[in-house]
């Protein structure tokens, strides 16, 4: 790795993904570390496909907010198959935090589609090249938002650390959503500690 | 000041920097943010607007710009189509105050719609088309195109992709100049601001071509076109807007594959049109080899072609006329690599070359439908129900769809709409099947905010010629796809300031249609009733729809009577998934399940269900 980090985030819209890519892009703009977030939420509303590209310590005005295939150095994905649309994307050695839940389709539902199953996911990531680190949805404590649980996760296992110091990543969650703070940043821990004890 | 904002927003800071008087426009994915950031901010002495349509946005903004006012218009490149008609009359008759039309395309097509290249336009109107690239470029350039506009008195184009719409950077922002509060009664001048004769038309004519050489001066004295010359007789690439980025990564792709990157002659330009003469010439001087990379269509190459032989040059250039580069889709920097590796005749660095398999080829199909509670999933279940009573069988019907929301009514479980073209052509459309006799009944539907965009000159047109239809508007009170925008329809406790509504229903009976249903598609029944009644009647019949859109009145806590599942009586027999596609509804071992945390209580599924398991 070098100065920069590109994240390509995914997942359905309604679970909070563009959170994920909010809290590092203020944190990285409260340390004056270049940031270029490009969110792309389609046309549903909810239900839908949902994806987010950050890239850290780039000059965005040298750059551009896409990430080029085999170009990401990490992938944060909060559901299970949407993780195969990411694969073209990601480096070699790249780490994948994927929240093993699964947000079923109408006509998967009633069994009319198929649903690819966990090791086909892991099977592509590896063929790739990148390392899969799949947490089931059963390590989201209760209490708990699944995208700051994954957040917290992917600190946890990255070189984002490099970047970003814990309490920098602690002060943009307590200041962004004050009443709920501490909830917050049990469920942010909660996904540091998942990641290192698998 | 530092502010991490948007393309959009950065478009929306530099018009206030640039004391702009006037901004109006339509929303469309991905422009809609310039207003709708202005219209959260208190902007005394500017006129912001969400406008009926483009066309007008862009009369509004252009009446403003003769007066002398800085004004702007913005809209994505379908609306751009819309407005045209206006905007290359003013294009030949010019402006005095700064006039800038923003437009966005989309390549890649992540909102739906045609994949065109608005540089087109600016081609057949022969007007500036800015195109920036970073964030930072996105604000400086929307200051750069008023100023433009004021010394070519004339309008000029601001070009974003989504791309650069959408995403989000740190910039530096300068403080809002207040426009002038009034201006002078305008000189008459027929000659410039009317079409009236031959000859007018034609010294317009002239005067146009002559604005646009004055905007290629501008830019090669402002210099804004970064030329970076490499080595003699070496390779060397132009590039446009977005593409300068990709441009910069691909270099440091190669840097890293040991290759001299400052001996590759490079030019990076702000804008296709106007085509910079002076800087293209001086790289086809330079070099053998010219790669020539922009997003969608050849304009630049072309140019680049046109030049190259004028000049009597005997050069390699590389495109997408010899198959370097393709005219569809989004570019990447590995893309703009991989040809800048054939034009140095190397080959692409291994740590760039991914495996050819394409995993997402697994991934589940994800259609889109309507959000649990949307009052358009009553209507189509509404209408398939109203259908098969008439008789029919719902592949048997021709039914037009509409842009916007509406049109999700062609997706699974309804699989009901036909057709989607643009803003208001469902009439229209239907209204050419009518006449083509086909063995159905006609039925056209869209959105309130489509009905009053381009919707009403069709139905108009039907009424006219007493077509046998059923127009269904499915009034939700807002233009909703866009992420809820406020329409001439909205209710009034919602309008800005001194804004009006306007009720449609009141707007269909001044166009004297006599069969013209009110329903509520909360009601499935009431919608199946009209249909059936439509049906059977001869002429131009509409049903409004109406309910607020779910999440619009969920943010004004806008409550119904609680649904609930009583698990015993539940069969788990689908019906109320099939029939309603509700995202809240989940099939599980014993009975279906409903989400509470995404459920309404729109009640729709209680009127499928055949035991009573879901009541209200």
């Amino acid at each position: 790795m070098g100065n920069y980090f590109d994240i390509y985030i995914v997942g359905i819209g309604g679970q909070g993904v563009l959170t994920i890519a909010d809290i590092l892009t203020l944190t990285a703009t409260n340390k004056d570390i270049e940031i270029n977030y490009y969110p792309t939420k389609g046309m549903a509303q909810r239900g839908g496909f949902v994806k987010a590209q950050l890239r850290i310590g780039r000059q965005p005005n040298k750059f551009s907010p896409s990430i080029s295939e085999g170009g990401s150095d990490m992938i944060v994905s909060m559901e299970l198959c949407e993780t195969l649309r990411t694969i073209r994307y990601g480096k070699e050695g790249a780490k994948y935090v994927v929240l093993g839940n699964r947000w079923l389709p109408t006509e998967v539902m009633l069994g009319n589609a198929p649903y690819p199953e966990e090791e086909l996911i892991v099977s592509e990531i590896k063929k790739s090249g990148g390392v899969p680190v799949v947490l089931s949805p059963e390590l989201v404590p209760e209490y708990a938002r699944p995208n700051l649980f994954l957040l917290g996760a992917a600190y946890g296992c990255s070189e984002l650390n490099v970047f970003f110091s814990l309490e920098e990543i602690e002060d943009t969650i307590k200041n962004r959503w004050p009443r709920v703070a501490e909830n917050n940043l049990k469920a942010f821990h909660a996904g540091m500690k998942a990641v290192n004890s698998l | 000041m530092k502010r991490t904002v948007s393309g959009n927003e950065a478009i929306a800071y530099g018009a206030l920097s640039a004391g702009v008087k006037v901004v109006s426009g339509y929303p469309g994915t991905p422009s809609t943010e310039v207003i709708a950031s202005l219209l959260k901010m208190d902007l005394p002495g500017t006129c912001v607007e969400w406008s009926t349509n483009e066309k007008v946005a862009f009369e509004v903004a252009a009446g403003a710009a003769l007066a002398g006012h800085r004004a702007m218009c913005t809209m994505k490149m379908s609306g751009l189509n819309v407005a045209y008609d206006s905007l290359i009359g003013i294009a030949y008759s010019g402006c005095r105050g700064g006039l800038v039309i923003y437009v966005a395309d989309d390549p890649g097509v992540t909102a739906g719609m045609c994949e065109q290249d608005t540089r087109g336009f600016a081609l057949m109107s022969d007007m500036p088309m800015l195109e920036p690239g970073s964030i930072q470029e996105v604000y400086d350039m929307a200051k750069i195109a008023f100023e433009i506009s004021e010394k070519i008195e004339g309008p000029v184009f601001l070009r974003l992709v989504t791309n650069n719409s959408q995403s989000h950077a740190n910039i530096e922002i300068g403080e809002r100049v207040m426009p002038a509060d009034d201006m002078p009664m305008p000189v008459r001048d027929t000659a410039k601001f009317t079409k009236a004769g031959a000859a007018i038309c034609m010294a317009q004519h002239q005067d146009l071509i002559d604005r646009l050489v004055k905007a290629e001066k501008y830019i090669a004295d402002k210099d804004y076109n970064r030329l970076a010359l490499g080595k003699k007789g070496g390779v060397g690439i132009i590039s446009v807007g977005i593409v300068n980025g990709y441009k910069n990564e691909a270099f440091e792709m190669l840097t890293g594959a040991g290759v001299n990157v400052a001996d590759v002659t490079s030019l990076e330009l702000i804008a296709t049109v106007p085509f910079a003469e002076a800087k293209i010439a001086e790289v086809l001087t330079n070099c053998n080899t010219v790669v020539i990379a922009e997003e969608l269509e050849g304009h630049l190459e072309k140019y680049v072609y046109l030049l190259a032989y004028k000049k009597k040059l005997d050069i390699k250039i590389m495109g997408k006329e010899d198959g370097t580069y393709k005219r569809i889709g989004e570019y990447n920097a590995l893309l703009v690599c991989r040809g800048l590796c054939r034009a140095l005749d190397i080959e692409l660095p291994l740590f760039l070359v991914k495996t050819a398999d394409s995993p997402e080829q697994y991934c589940a199909k994800r259609p889109i439908g309507f959000c649990a509670g949307c009052p358009h999933r009553g209507t189509y279940m509404g209408i398939e129900d109203g259908l098969k009573k008439s008789g029919y069988k719902k592949e048997e019907v021709f039914i037009t769809g509409d842009i916007g929301c509406t049109i999700l009514g062609i997706s699974p479980p309804f699989n009901l709409l036909w057709t989607e073209l643009a803003m208001g052509a469902s009439i229209p459309l239907a209204q050419g099947f009518a006449y083509s006799r086909i063995p159905s009944p006609i039925i056209a539907t869209l959105g309130d905010s489509t009905f009053f965009h381009a919707g009403m000159a069709g139905l108009v047109n039907a009424i006219q010629h007493n077509i046998n239809m059923t127009v269904v508007i499915l009034d939700n009170g807002w233009t909703a796809m866009t992420g809820m925008q406020i329409n001439p329809g909205t209710q009034q406790s919602c309008q800005v300031g001194v804004w009006k509504q306007l009720d449609i229903v009141s707007v269909v009976k001044g166009f004297g249609v006599e069969n013209l249903y009110i329903a509520d598609p909360y009601n499935m029944n009431s919608i199946s009733e009209a249909i059936q009644d439509s049906l059977s009647k001869e002429g131009v019949k509409v049903i409004i729809s109406r309910r607020e859109c779910a999440i619009e009145a969920a943010r004004r806590k806008v409550t119904y009577k609680p649904v609930t599942l009583i698990p015993d009586k539940c069969i788990r027999c689908k019906r109320c998934i099939n029939m309603s596609g509700c995202p809240a509804i989940t099939l599980e071992k014993t009975s279906i399940v409903i989400d509470n945390s995404q459920c309404n209580n729109c009640g729709l599924c209680t009127q499928v269900c055949p035991t009573g398991a879901i009541v209200q």
